[in-house]
């Protein structure tokens, strides 16, 4: 797909949106047309090229970083080195840490996997059987702008303009649902750090761009711009869509409909069936009671029920993120920060797995979660100025090693890949960087990294840019 | 050297012989240069070569040394590679082959500073680094492969000097060329369009605006022939000022213009405050006709063109075009100003050369380093007043109030700066170096208070107008090749020059900073480059296609011209009438290729030949651009500002600007996904081509947004008071009168439309649902409603006053899925829902009641007209929770349903409750409406004249240039 949209036939596109020729009475002579390479549909279904595993992708993003020796990297020496300076190189991280810190909170083996995790996710951790825990990742730099760039477009630096890697999906991947936005972005009270920047479509088209919203907001008028019309009624509104689809089609037979105007045609009756189910999959109202329970009555709990709402009407990328800010930033006070943090991500989160699992979507849905890295096992020691008062018992950003897992979609489950060193502080066996991540989710999708390009400004541009590699010990066999 | 010398024995039975120079390496410098020299050897080396080092290096070396994504960019796969080295080092030494690096990595030479190959893997056998040493001795005979020799890019087309082909007399050259292309192709034209489709896109395309129907008319009227009537409407068009407020914001595009800088973290402020002056200075440029070359140059060095104590000096503005770029580390200001000029300007892509020479251009990292160095020179000091300076009193106040705000951040520096004054009294007098010495928290509370007195200046917008320009350095310097973009690594240091595939050998060196001297290369008229990207944008800026449909990019990656000689033609036609870009348009807009009809009646044939209308057999109609689309609806309906100039405007934020779409704030970082919605220009980088999609976000904002809504409601309101109202709305959105079908259509929507909205009755909001209270007779089931009259924004209720101090209505409210009943069953609330059709419907929902243990409870009932009460229950005061969920309740159409929260025996302490019910249509015909979800203010109804102008603005008939 080199150098312009996928291209998708006219006919394609008909099929894909249920209306057929003879739905809007448009002249016979126009299904023989074949659409022209300017693409008229760019969320129609894409092909992938090879069979995928994942269809869709929900990453649960833990801005700020989450540490990873309080959750999944369990590292008992820390308990042993807890106060003591690091044997070997202490590394650098943002900000001056001392000692190593044991984890506040307590570990013990989980599932039948036995893999260690902590109570920080207590029923996440019930559920390592069906996680793919990677102890080994990596970046760049310990700071949140760049790593933030680097997780979600493959470019760490804030300026550079790289696509988001839900719009590179979706636009190798199109959307399994033209009523709905084919990449939504979830984050409640605000923006990330670093904004939009963080969902842009950048240099692909316009109809890539994360759609994002914020869950705070109840209302489903608030949630979509546009999404209903405040002066006239549904039956009228209907009459009225009625009347310039007549004249469309009257102007269209004078001359013989040209694509760009049919594909508008088409796209009005999009729109009008989007009011109803954009409308209905933010509605978690509609979800039985127990599933409601489920997920407990929560913020993060809906958002988290609106995420496996979107994805099973087809989305194909929805980002979760915990809240606007970098909220999994404890610089001080693990215990209480990331207490608070764990209890209100893990019952929405596990809740999450055991439905996708219940329905059957987690077969074939890539859930990720992680932040833009983790922390380091060492204490942050408290600086002069600003700083200096809430640096208590806390952890620094850690680039160096931090820990991510997925489920669903094509990985193994109750399966731990890579390792820390002794305290979780550097990844050193079968080290993965983020480009590896970005090319292993591709993978999984049915997409070669390295074949999936877009041609601007004189160059094939792709997610990993001229890195990453398949890690395939992480994908089952069937 | 070894290699001076064309022949040379090396071993007794080699010989070696250059025989050219590779492009490649023309530039690269140092001893490589000459060695380079591709060389034959006899037949003994090669077969040597073959047998014995080639596999070698097929099993250990190529699998990451070689090609285009070579490790350390040392390419192992061919005999030029060898001799380059690495992006770091050259790897052998053909004079002391025993010293080359290469030798060392695979023999892991302790101590020379090379990482031991191949890499992670067994070293090699001794046998085979013996051969490798032999070979590297005997000079690295490689044979010649025929054809591979690379064709020289730099005979690529887009380098070659423009070539116009000769015209015959008498013919229209572009009809003539494009004539000649089709021939033999059994590709026909379409035929003329007619004189009002003509004038319409006319209109579009030099205005950005619809004709009035007045104009259309008249012009149609005309009886004069086209070839006098039509040259003459052009220039008439090109002269109102709505010209360049169109073709200025398509240079925007080139320019990747915006307001703000981008990304700023501690919320620094983001806009520039003066950006506006560089578009308002394209406006006038366009409007102006200024000559093209001239455009440029301003763009690139006003500063040094013009007088500054003259009215030129307003010309400075024009340096937004380099001012105006992303903000971030100095070599990315630098690259991102380099790669808008060249691919903006001249449509290539030189940026790719910042880490390696260009991978397929004759572009070597040391021209883009000499480039660099052109804009290292150059620097951002200051901002030229070049408007009137205000005066009056509000712009005293301003000063004054400027004055307060610029207190408060010195009341806080001086304490600070005299402290740190004496304790380093060697500083006293430099205040830089006082400021430098400020602790952490200091500076972080100064640039506190530094914000607020930035974002007041910018607030206020009552600051003259600035230029935001670029000065030279006194002393300009070189700048060091950054070996692979790093700025730490840095290689040698370059002199500033030109592109050298455009320069003669020696290649001119600037002596100066060189930014002027770059701008006359650029703007030079035998610049083949510059002159054939603009004729080639505004060819796709006519046509939505360029001849070269790359439009900014003419390297070899890029796209072959599917015109060379009407490239050519054209780039040189312009340059010889005077750069005007006026002349242009009226060149273009004078053939019959661009009057063609949008639709060819041999449309099927045409497509099976040219599938993507290469060929230019019909005129490709295509959906209005954004700011197109705005300012029509504006337009038409009589509300566009003619304002021109001036501080950005924030047009898809209420109160909704009338202004025209070029005066759009444009926020780099965070643009409203809306403008991406319909394809706007990315503000990060330069825009090519826009894409074009047909996405449905785009019909959610024609047909619902309240600034459409808004302008439809106002043409409805005027036609209402019209004697033939579906004529004058006609005349007015398309400039044309309605035929006989539109009439028919008209009139039965408009009578439809009444007839069911009268049937509705009045409504208190647009959704099936009403809000209020009243009483529900427990025998009867008969209910009374009374809509609440009150809406604060987000809740219904009787009146401002909330609660009503003794009155049984005291908390009676409704919120969106939240409720409180008066004191007794007289003052229960109320819901209300209106089935739109007959249907039998089930109901869902859950009550949920807080205050568990306290008051008595609450009773909850659903009644409908025709059954009476359906549900009764009461949810005592111990329990939390009440299902009210029904099946099987059939309604017919209009017939209205009721949902009661009552006190409950008259008390109404604790009663606060949540209930959103729903309603579901059980045949699945008609969504299902939930309460709070539909939640909303009182209706704005639509008019039934409102309704079809609003219609008429969502037809492709209107959207659509033909």
């Amino acid at each position: 797909m080199n150098g312009q949209l996928p291209l998708r036939t006219r006919r394609d596109f008909l099929s894909q949106t249920g209306m057929g020729m003879g739905a809007l009475g448009l002249s016979p002579f126009l299904s023989s047309l074949q659409a022209s390479s300017r693409s008229l549909n760019p969320l129609a279904p894409g092909k992938t090229h090879f069979p995928a595993k994942a269809k869709r992708v929900i990453h649960i993003f833990a801005n700020g970083g989450p540490s990873q020796v309080d959750s999944f990297d369990y590292k008992p020496e820390l308990e042993k080195f807890h106060g003591k300076e690091v044997p070997g190189e202490h590394l650098s991280t943002e900000r001056k840490t001392g000692t190593l810190m044991k984890s506040p909170f307590n570990f013990s083996q989980k599932g039948e996997s036995g893999i260690w995790a902590s109570d920080l996710f207590p029923k996440v951790s019930e559920m390592v059987d069906d996680l793919c825990i990677i102890n080994s990742m990596h970046a760049n730099v310990p700071n949140h702008e760049p790593s933030l760039m680097l997780m979600n477009t493959g470019a760490e630096r804030v300026n550079l303009v790289r696509p988001s890697m839900g719009s590179w999906v979706t636009y190798g991947l199109g959307s399994e649902n033209e009523n709905l936005p084919g990449f939504v972005s979830l984050c409640p009270g605000g923006v990330p750090i670093v904004e939009t920047q963080n969902w842009r479509s950048a240099f692909l088209p316009g109809a890539y761009q994360g759609t994002h919203i914020d869950t705070k907001n109840t209302h489903i008028s608030k949630l979509i711009p546009d999404i209903r019309n405040p002066r006239m009624p549904r039956e009228l509104q209907r009459k009225q869509l009625d009347l310039i689809q007549e004249m469309n089609r009257q102007d269209g037979e004078k001359t013989g409909l040209d694509p760009d105007a049919e594909a508008r045609i088409h796209s009005l009756e999009l729109a009008y069936k989007m009011q109803i189910e954009a409308t209905d999959a933010f509605n978690v109202e509609r979800e039985p009671e127990n599933v409601r329970q489920l997920y407990g009555e929560t913020l993060h709990g809906r958002q988290m029920l609106i995420a496996r709402r979107l994805v099973e009407r087809g989305v194909r990328f929805v980002q979760v993120w915990h809240g606007a800010g970098q909220p999994w930033d404890s610089h001080s006070e693990i215990a209480k920060n990331h207490g608070k943090l764990g209890q209100e991500a893990d019952q929405p989160i596990a809740a999450l797995l055991t439905d996708l699992k219940q329905r059957g979507l987690l077969e074939d849905t890539l859930v990720i979660w992680g932040g833009e890295f983790g922390r380091t096992p060492t204490v942050e020691l408290p600086t002069p100025g600003a700083n200096a008062a809430n640096t208590k018992l806390g952890r620094d950003h850690n680039h160096h090693g931090f820990t991510i897992w997925m489920a669903g979609g094509g990985v193994k489950g109750g399966y731990q890949y890579g390792k820390s060193d002794d305290f979780g502080f550097k990844a050193v066996e079968d080290r993965m960087h983020v480009h590896d991540l970005h090319a292993t989710i591709l993978h999984l999708l049915g997409f070669d990294h390295e074949r999936l390009t877009y041609r601007y400004a004189g160059r094939d541009f792709r997610l990993t840019d001229v890195h990453g590699k398949v890690v395939s010990d992480l994908i089952t066999q069937r | 050297m070894v290699c001076t010398k064309t022949e040379r024995p090396l071993l007794p039975g080699f010989s070696f012989r250059a025989i050219g120079v590779a492009w490649l390496l023309a530039c690269t410098g140092g001893a490589a240069e000459e060695a380079a020299k591709p060389s034959t050897f006899d037949t003994e080396s090669i077969r040597f070569f073959e047998n014995e080092i080639r596999p070698i290096l097929a099993e250990n070396c190529l699998d990451c040394h070689s090609g285009t994504k070579a490790k350390l960019g040392l390419q192992l796969n061919h005999r030029r590679g060898w001799i380059k080295g690495s992006d770091y080092r050259p790897v052998v030494n053909l004079e002391n082959p025993a010293e080359s690096l290469v030798l060392h990595a695979i023999s892991h030479t302790p101590g020379k500073k090379v990482k031991s190959m191949p890499y992670e893997k067994e070293k090699i056998s001794d046998e085979s680094i013996a051969k490798i040493s032999r070979w590297v001795e005997m000079g690295l005979p490689w044979p010649e492969t025929p054809g591979a020799a690379e064709e020289d890019p730099r005979n690529h087309w887009s380098f070659q000097p423009v070539k116009p082909p000769t015209i015959p007399e008498g013919v229209h050259p572009i009809d003539h060329l494009i004539g000649e292309a089709q021939k033999n192709t059994g590709v026909a034209p379409a035929e003329k369009a007619d004189r009002a489709t003509l004038y319409r896109r006319a209109h579009l395309a030099l205005l950005g605006l619809p004709p009035k129907f007045g104009e259309l008319s008249a012009f149609v009227a005309d009886s004069r022939p086209d070839a006098e009537a039509w040259p003459a409407l052009l220039k008439k068009l090109m002269k109102s000022p709505h010209y360049g407020e169109r073709w200025a914001r398509l240079w925007m595009d080139v320019a990747r213009y915006s307001d703000t800088k981008g990304y700023e973290a501690g919320g620094r402020e983001r806009r520039f405050m003066h950006s506006y002056t560089y578009r308002d200075w394209l406006i006038q440029s366009f409007n102006e006709d200024m000559p093209y070359d001239q455009f440029l140059r301003y763009q690139l060095a006003a500063e040094q063109l013009v007088d500054w104590n003259k009215p030129e000096k307003k010309h400075l503005a024009a340096m937004g075009f380099l001012s105006l770029s992303k903000n971030g580390r100095s070599e990315l200001i630098i690259d991102d100003r380099i790669d808008t000029t060249f691919r903006g300007m001249m449509a290539l892509t030189v940026a790719c050369a910042r880490c390696h020479d260009h991978k397929s251009d004759p572009i070597p990292t040391r021209d883009y380093y000499s480039l660099y160095s052109v804009f290292s020179n150059s620097l951002e000091v200051g901002t030229p007043t070049i408007g009137e300076p205000k005066s009056g009193p509000e712009y005293e106040k301003y000063l004054k109030d400027l004055a307060k705000q610029k207190k408060v951040v010195e009341d806080f520096l001086k304490p600070k700066l005299d402290q740190i004054a004496k304790e380093n009294p060697e500083l006293a007098s430099d205040r830089t170096r006082l400021m430098n010495k400020l602790d952490r928290a200091a500076r972080r509370e100064l640039q506190n208070k530094q914000r607020v007195v930035d974002k007041f200046v910018a607030d206020s917008q009552m600051e003259p107008a600035k230029a935001i320009i670029l000065k030279q350095k006194e002393k300009p310097s070189g700048h060091a090749v950054l070996i692979r973009g790093n700025p730490a690594r840095r290689g040698d240091t370059v002199k500033r020059h030109f592109l050298s595939v455009l320069t003669s050998d020696p290649q001119p060196i600037y002596e100066s900073g060189g930014r002027l001297e770059m701008a006359k290369d650029i703007s030079k008229p035998d610049n083949p480059l510059t002159t054939r990207n603009i004729v080639n944008r505004v060819w796709m800026w006519h046509f939505g296609e360029g001849i070269v449909r790359s439009v900014d990019d003419f390297g070899i990656m890029g796209e072959r011209p599917d015109h060379p000689e009407l490239l050519d033609f054209l780039a040189h036609w312009f340059v010889e009438n005077g750069w005007s870009v006026k002349k242009l348009h009226q060149l273009i807009l004078t053939s019959r290729t661009w009057q063609q009809q949008s639709h060819n009646s041999q449309e099927e044939k045409n497509r099976i030949a040219d599938a993507e209308n290469r060929l230019l057999w019909k005129f490709d109609s295509r959906r209005l651009e954004l700011e197109q689309m705005r300012d029509s609806i504006l337009e038409v309906a009589g509300s566009l500002s003619d304002e021109m100039y001036g501080h950005p405007v924030r047009i898809l934020e209420k109160p909704y600007s009338t202004r025209r779409s070029v005066y759009a704030f444009i926020d780099r970082q965070n643009l409203n996904p809306i403008f991406r919605n319909f394809d706007f220009s990315n503000p990060q980088e330069s825009t090519g081509k826009r894409p074009n999609t047909t996405i449905p976000m785009q019909a959610l904002f024609t047909m619902n947004s309240e600034f459409v809504q808004n302008q439809a409601a106002i043409l409805g309101e005027k036609a209402q008071s019209q004697k033939d109202g579906v004529g004058w709305l006609h005349r007015s959105v398309f400039a044309s009168e309605p035929t006989e079908n539109d009439r028919i259509l008209a009139d039965s929507f408009l009578t439809a439309f009444e007839s069911e909205s009268s049937a509705l009755g009045p409504r208190q909001t647009n959704t099936e649902w009403s809000y209020g209270w009243g009483s529900i007779d427990f025998k009867s089931g008969k209910v009374k409603f009374q809509p609440f009259p009150y809406w604060t924004g987000d809740s219904w209720q009787i009146e401002k006053e909330y609660p009503i101090k003794n009155s049984p209505l005291s908390y009676l409210q409704a919120r969106a899925g939240a409720t409180h009943p008066g004191h007794t069953n007289n003052e229960s609330v109320v819901y209300q829902w209106r089935a739109p059709d007959g249907m039998t419907v089930s109901i869902r929902g859950v009550l949920e009641r807080s205050s568990v243990g306290k008051g008595n409870g609450v009773r909850v009932l659903i009644a409908s007209e025709s059954s009476g009460i359906l549900f009764d229950r009461v949810l005592d005061p111990s329990g939390s929770k009440l299902v009210t969920s029904l099946q099987d309740v059939t309604l017919a159409k209009n017939e209205n349903l009721y949902f009661l929260v009552d006190p409950h025996e008259n008390n109404s302490s604790f009663d606060s409750v949540r209930w959103s019910p729903q309603v579901f249509d059980q045949s699945g015909a008609w969504p299902k409406s939930g309460l709070a979800e539909t939640f909303s203010g009182p209706a704005t109804p639509a008019t039934p004249w409102g309704a079809y102008a609003h219609a008429l603005l969502n037809t492709n008939r209107f959207l659509f240039i033909q």
